[in-house]
């Protein structure tokens, strides 16, 4: 098991933003994380990744436990995540931003850096050579040089994805990778995170669009009000009468 | 204007002195980190290399390298608790610590209090003395030794500085600026690159730190009379003002607007009493019209696009 999620609960304050919520997750697989707006997907993902810890439960990755650890830790263990809205670093080009990201698969220091030793240089072209190669990969070569808060919107969702696999991840979380996409822009996307999958890295997909959800995923886990509702396939999830009631609301029965 | 001047000779070194200091502010920048202690970290430099040239009689490297442990030391303690601040408060906090360095100072026996310490041994004349050894003197050149001894000053100060411009330089282009940079951008999103923000916060506030309390410390044997006054609160608005005039995105930012703010006064004689007016209103003049100073990245993005330009017209002619 990759990763493991057992009865996490969060409060914020008095608010109960999650609560026992337990869920796993296999190595090679793609998991959807659904639910309606509020539900706590992003909370999760934020517990995964050190932002902020559960208030109860465990999260373990790997065997290791990630309670209390420090994000950036958590990143060097193999979980790279991108964000719900992006937050490239926008004064820098796409290939900066990409190799930034591969900061934890990388040592040079201070001294080395100043001194420009042959070991730096030796790192620092083999970053560029990842870089340029992670940005081929997800379709970003000719805009390399390009300031990325200039890019257009589908490429910067693409250029965060690959600024996340730039730190060599064994997990891949994404955060509504298709929000504000446009069709032919959803199925490349698509595309991409199946060629993901195949190079061997696991995705951990929160996204609304239920088309991609149900024709990517493995395994579906929705929740609604901090609740797991229901965990299983995807035409059993698209069947299961407390997801349909969670999305379009129940009937009267009077 | 004579060149060989030693006034104009001396205004040139502290150009150059405050270009190392503008590096230094450039640096704690560049990770977001908006500091105003880089007066009280001139002042400990500063203080701690006239004591042991003074008082111990120690060679003036040993003095540098000291002042610029004893700063970092001092930046490891500060920085620890502050670093949690961010952008105003971090201000706040720095500022305070830089008044607190100025009443310790004006308090201590060893710094002699309100008077200062006086009649240190230059470093022109020390290295007057270096020069004498290797048999070269004033009457070589056909200058007078003071002419002599500015102009050594002067020369060990670009040398300095081309080199921390270098560093700096090479920093800013490896992981670490990268980094740096990253935090500067975005610290969630750092974060989540595994960039151990705490741990490059701390460094490029050292780095900034020491490189102001080396400038201390050069500054102290350059005026040969330092009092705790020397670097009060006008100072460090001096430096910070260099990155906000200037810019803080590029090093040439700073760069460009410690030239600017040490040569304007030279040339603006007339203004000398007003000069802190001034100050001001070209701050104000910049925050309004250059929020991001006077020289920033796209600065150089739009020259570069004018250049391609009028190659490919060419190139269609």
């Amino acid at each position: 098991m990759l990763l493991e999620l057992k009865q996490i609960g969060k409060t914020f304050g008095g608010i109960t933003a999650l609560s026992d919520v337990s869920f796993q997750l296999e190595k090679g697989l793609i998991l959807g994380l659904i639910g309606p707006n509020g539900a706590g997907k992003t909370t999760i993902f934020n517990m995964i990744t050190g932002i902020f810890p559960p208030t109860t439960g465990s999260i373990t990755f790997d065997g290791k436990s990630l309670v209390q650890m420090p994000p950036h830790k958590i990143t060097e263990l193999g979980i790279a995540r991108t964000f719900q809205n992006i937050r490239l670093f926008g004064h820098m080009t796409a290939l900066e931003n990409v190799k930034v990201g591969m900061h934890t698969v990388t040592k040079a220091g201070y001294w080395s850096s100043l001194l420009h030793l042959p070991q730096q240089k030796r790192e620092e072209r083999h970053v560029r050579e990842r870089s340029l190669e992670l940005l081929e990969f997800v379709g970003l070569q000719d805009v390399a040089d390009v300031r990325s808060d200039t890019l257009a919107y589908g490429q910067q969702r693409r250029l965060e994805i690959a600024r996340a696999l730039a730190t060599n991840p064994k997990l891949l979380l994404l955060d509504e990778p298709a929000a504000g996409m446009i069709e032919s822009e959803t199925r490349q996307l698509d595309e991409l995170i199946r060629k993901i999958r195949n190079n061997g890295t696991t995705v951990l997909l929160v996204e609304h669009d239920m088309p991609l959800v149900m024709g990517l995923c493995d395994k579906v886990v929705c929740i609604n009000f901090g609740v797991k509702i229901a965990e299983g396939r995807p035409e059993e999830i698209q069947n299961h009468p407390d997801v349909i009631e969670a999305y379009l609301g129940k009937e009267d029965e009077e | 204007m004579d060149l060989l001047n030693p006034y104009t000779l001396q205004v040139i070194t502290f150009l150059f002195l405050n270009l190392v200091l503008a590096v230094s502010i450039y640096v704690t920048l560049s990770t977001g980190q908006l500091s105003l202690g880089h007066a009280g970290f001139m002042s400990i430099g500063a203080y701690t290399a006239s004591i042991a040239t003074k008082t111990y009689d120690m060679p003036i490297l040993v003095a540098l390298l000291l002042a610029i442990v004893v700063t970092g030391i001092v930046a490891l303690i500060v920085g620890y608790p502050t670093l949690r601040l961010h952008g105003l408060y971090l201000a706040i906090a720095t500022l305070g610590f830089g008044e607190v360095v100025r009443v310790i100072m004006l308090n201590l026996k060893v710094t002699n209090g309100a008077l200062g310490l006086t009649g240190l041994k230059s470093l022109g004349t020390r290295l007057y003395d270096l020069e004498k050894v290797i048999g070269i003197d004033a009457q070589t050149f056909g200058i007078t030794v003071t002419q002599m001894k500015a102009l050594s000053t002067l020369i060990v100060m670009v040398i300095l500085f081309v080199i921390i411009l270098i560093c700096q330089i090479r920093l800013d282009r490896s992981r670490v600026g990268r980094a740096f940079s990253a935090i500067k951008a975005d610290e969630t999103a750092a974060r989540a690159m595994g960039i151990n923000i705490t741990y490059y916060k701390m460094l490029a506030y050292m780095i900034g730190s020491m490189m102001a309390g080396l400038s201390g410390g050069i500054y102290a044997h350059i005026t040969t009379t330092i009092t705790p006054d020397d670097f009060n609160y006008h100072r460090a608005v001096e430096i910070l003002s260099f990155a906000v005039i200037g810019g803080s995105e590029v090093i040439i930012g700073p760069l460009f607007g410690a030239t600017l703010l040490t040569g304007l006064p030279e040339f603006l004689r007339v203004l000398a009493e007003y000069k802190m007016l001034f100050y001001g209103s070209l701050l104000i003049a910049v925050m309004a019209f250059r929020p991001y100073g006077l020289i920033t990245a796209s600065t150089f993005d739009k020259w570069k696009n004018r250049k391609s330009r009028s190659t490919s017209g060419k190139g269609g002619v």
